[in-house]
Order: C-alpha cells, then structure tokens, then sequence
C-alpha cells in the first residue's frame, strides 16, 4: 500500500465514534444533570402553554428521530403506549410493524449514509427482531387450530420478508447479519403448518413438497423450511 | 461549581469521541472502550474541580489519562500491548459496530497491522495522521523531543506499512 494511500485510510478511521445515547448518559453520570432556569416571571397559563406546545413539537420531532438521535428514546416509549391499547387481534400486526419499522429505520441510515446512527440502528433492530420472534411464538401458540394456521402463514411470511430486507441491507454495508441462532419462532410456525398438513389430503405434488419440507424440519433448518413451504403447492389451501 | 461544570462539559463534547476512538483502536473492544473512556473523563473531571488553572493542555491531558488507563488495563489483564491480530478481542459482532462501519477491507487490515505495533508507534500514529495533533503536543506526551517524535512518527508509519503486508 502506498503511504499516500495508507495515510488517506488510516484519516477514515475517524468513522469511529461512540454511540450518542451512551455519549449522553455518560455526561449525566460524571457531571450531573444541567439545571438550567428558563423563565424567571412564572405565570401559570402562560407557562401550561409554552410547556405543553414544546411537548408537542418534541412528539412531532420524535417521529421523525432515527437511533441515536437525542429523541429517539421518546419515539419508542409512544410506540410502547400503542401496543397497551391494541386489541388482540390486531397484536400480530402491530408486531411485525415494529420490526419493520426498525428495518425502515436502518435502510434510511445507510442509504443517507449516516455513520453516527448505524450502530444504534443495529442495536435497535437485533433488539426488536429477538422481541417480535418471541412475540409470534406466544401469539400462535394460544389460538385454535384453525386461526393458528392462518397466522402461521401470515406471520410465517412476514418473518422471511423482513428477513429478505434485512440482507439487503447488510449487503449494501458489504456485509451479512448474523447467524440465525434462535429460530424458535420458525420452528414453532413450521410445526404448525406440518401439523395441518399431515391432518390433510395432499395431492402427488403436496406430498412430495411435504416430504422435503420435513427433511428441512429434521435436520433444524427451520427458516428454510418455512421459505420452501411458502413458495411450495403446501401454501394454497389444503383439503380436510 | 456550575461554571467549572459548564465549563468541563464542554470540553467533555469537544473530545469524547477522540478519546473514545483512541481508547478504542488500542482495546478493540466496544465495551471496553466505553468504560476506559468513562473512566478518563470521571478522573479528568476530578482533578479538573481541584487543579483547572494547573492544566495547560486539556486535550493532553485526557490523552494521557487514557493512555495511562489503557496500560494498567493490559497490565491488569496480564497481557502485552502488542498483540497478534488473531488474539484481538472479538466483541459480539452484533455489538461491536464500529467493525460493520469499518467494511472496507483494507482499514480492516490497517487495524489489524496498528494493533500489532508497540504503544508509542500506535499513540503516534494515532494523534498524528488521525487526529492531527501538533507535534509539539505529540512530543510532550510521549515524553521526547519533538525531533525524535518526527522520527518515530516516520518509522511507526514504515512499520505499520510492513505489518499491513503481512496482514
């Protein structure tokens, strides 16, 4: 490498850098919070107004606030307060919204190439994936039979979607996300599936998709599994 | 107080993320790099309250701190600073992110080769050609003449060279 070059390299190492949140908190831990006075003539209305018309625009702005953004902690605890008020049914939904979200998120930080943002950004996302996969795998265990199936398939196909996105974007970092070591929830929408399928009358082309789709189940390739089941004769509707 | 505070919150934005990137590159490890860092500006911060006036050079001084850290770091963990590539800390790669930001594979091989050269080369090279510090400044805190210090600013770089070559 010549040393120009080298020089020019090592200068892009200067990408380096702390991430904002824990910036913040370490401030706070070593100095204390900064109590600064704002108003010195307090007059109450006046001061209701101002106090709620900033909360308001701090809400607005939180919308818009990426990971690692000063604000960004206010958009997730509003996202929180949603998920308390959504009925069950719409539950599964509201789930793979948020990792979608979360993936949203990370795409509009690479694509604007925002260096500062990106390892908040795949914390956030690595964080939501493992909450959302822990989510679907409580969601279909506790409905009957016939609705687990359909919300197997329908989150089943969710979860490879996402899973697609998240390559992509990997991809444009040059790189990959990382291994799947926990595919419970895979596992969990795969064994329903099988289990409807067995309970079922499948033609000559089902049942040998039936076949590879249990070698995948048997040797724990449950992703793949469910991949190859959503694009196979097994994904259309079955006879009981 | 407060103005004392004021004042060394600002100095805290002003060099948190060199400190950071300088404890980080010598470590390798996000979580390490955190806490060494923290650990600089909590003592900065105490003996900035007592001895402020005392201080001529802030940024010298927090390079100092940290490297000081960094060398009762290794000496606690019982292990040298000049470390082959394959015994480098390996975080979480999930968690050690700045490597993902890093993913050109030629600063992958540049840090490998830094990591492989002594402290004083490393500390060299890093407050020279990353973050631009004068040479005076370079000298004082290696503790030589500011000719000497261009001499090993020149041979840490011929031997981060040779390292890359081998990485």
């Amino acid at each position: 490498m010549e040393e120009k070059e080298l020089i020019q390299n090592l200068k892009k190492l200067r990408q380096i850098k702390p991430e904002k949140e824990w910036v913040l908190l370490t401030k706070e831990k070593i100095l204390g919070r900064e109590i600064t006075p704002v108003f010195t003539v307090f007059k109450p209305a006046f001061a209701a107004l101002t106090v709620f018309g900033i909360l308001f625009s701090l809400f607005v702005f939180a919308q818009n606030s990426l990971p690692g953004d000063l604000l960004y902690p206010l958009k997730k605890a509003v996202e929180k307060t949603q998920t308390l008020f959504v009925s069950q049914e719409e539950k599964p939904k509201l789930t793979l919204e948020l990792a979608d979200k979360r993936l949203k998120e990370l795409n509009q930080i690479v694509q604007n190439n925002k260096i500062e943002n990106l390892a908040p950004a795949l914390n956030e996302f690595e964080k939501t994936k493992t909450e959302v996969k822990k989510e679907v795998v409580t969601i279909v265990k506790n409905k009957p039979k016939e609705e687990a199936v359909k919300l197997a398939k329908e989150l089943g196909g969710k979860l490879i979607e996402i899973k697609k996105k998240e390559k992509n974007v990997y991809a444009t970092l040059n790189t990959e996300p990382s291994e799947e070591t926990n595919q419970t929830a895979e596992k969990t929408i795969l064994e329903i599936l099988i289990k409807d399928a067995e309970n079922s009358t499948l033609t000559e082309e089902q049942k040998e998709d039936f076949e590879k789709v249990k070698e995948f189940y048997k040797t724990q390739e449950y992703q793949k599994g469910l991949e190859f089941y959503l694009t196979s004769s097994l994904n259309k509707n079955v006879e009981k | 107080m407060d103005k004392l505070r004021k004042t060394f919150g600002k100095i805290y934005d002003r060099y948190i993320d060199k400190i950071y990137r300088f404890v980080f590159l010598k470590v390798g490890s996000k979580e390490i790099a955190e806490d060494l860092t923290s650990e600089t500006f909590l003592r900065g911060w105490e003996t900035f309250k007592e001895k402020q006036k005392e201080i001529e050079n802030v940024q010298a001084f927090l390079y100092q701190i940290a490297k000081n850290l960094v060398v009762d770091y290794y000496r606690e963990k019982n292990k040298t600073q000049i470390v082959s590539a394959e015994a480098l800390p390996i975080a979480d790669p999930r968690q050690n992110l700045e490597e993902k930001i890093a993913q050109n594979l030629d600063l992958e091989r540049i840090k490998k080769a830094l990591n492989q050269l002594n402290d004083d080369y490393q500390n060299a090279i890093i407050w020279h050609y990353l973050e631009e510090l004068p040479i005076k400044e370079i000298a004082q805190l290696l503790e030589k003449s500011e000719g000497a210090t261009r001499v090993l600013i020149s041979r840490a770089l011929n031997a981060l060279r040779e390292n890359i070559q081998k990485v």
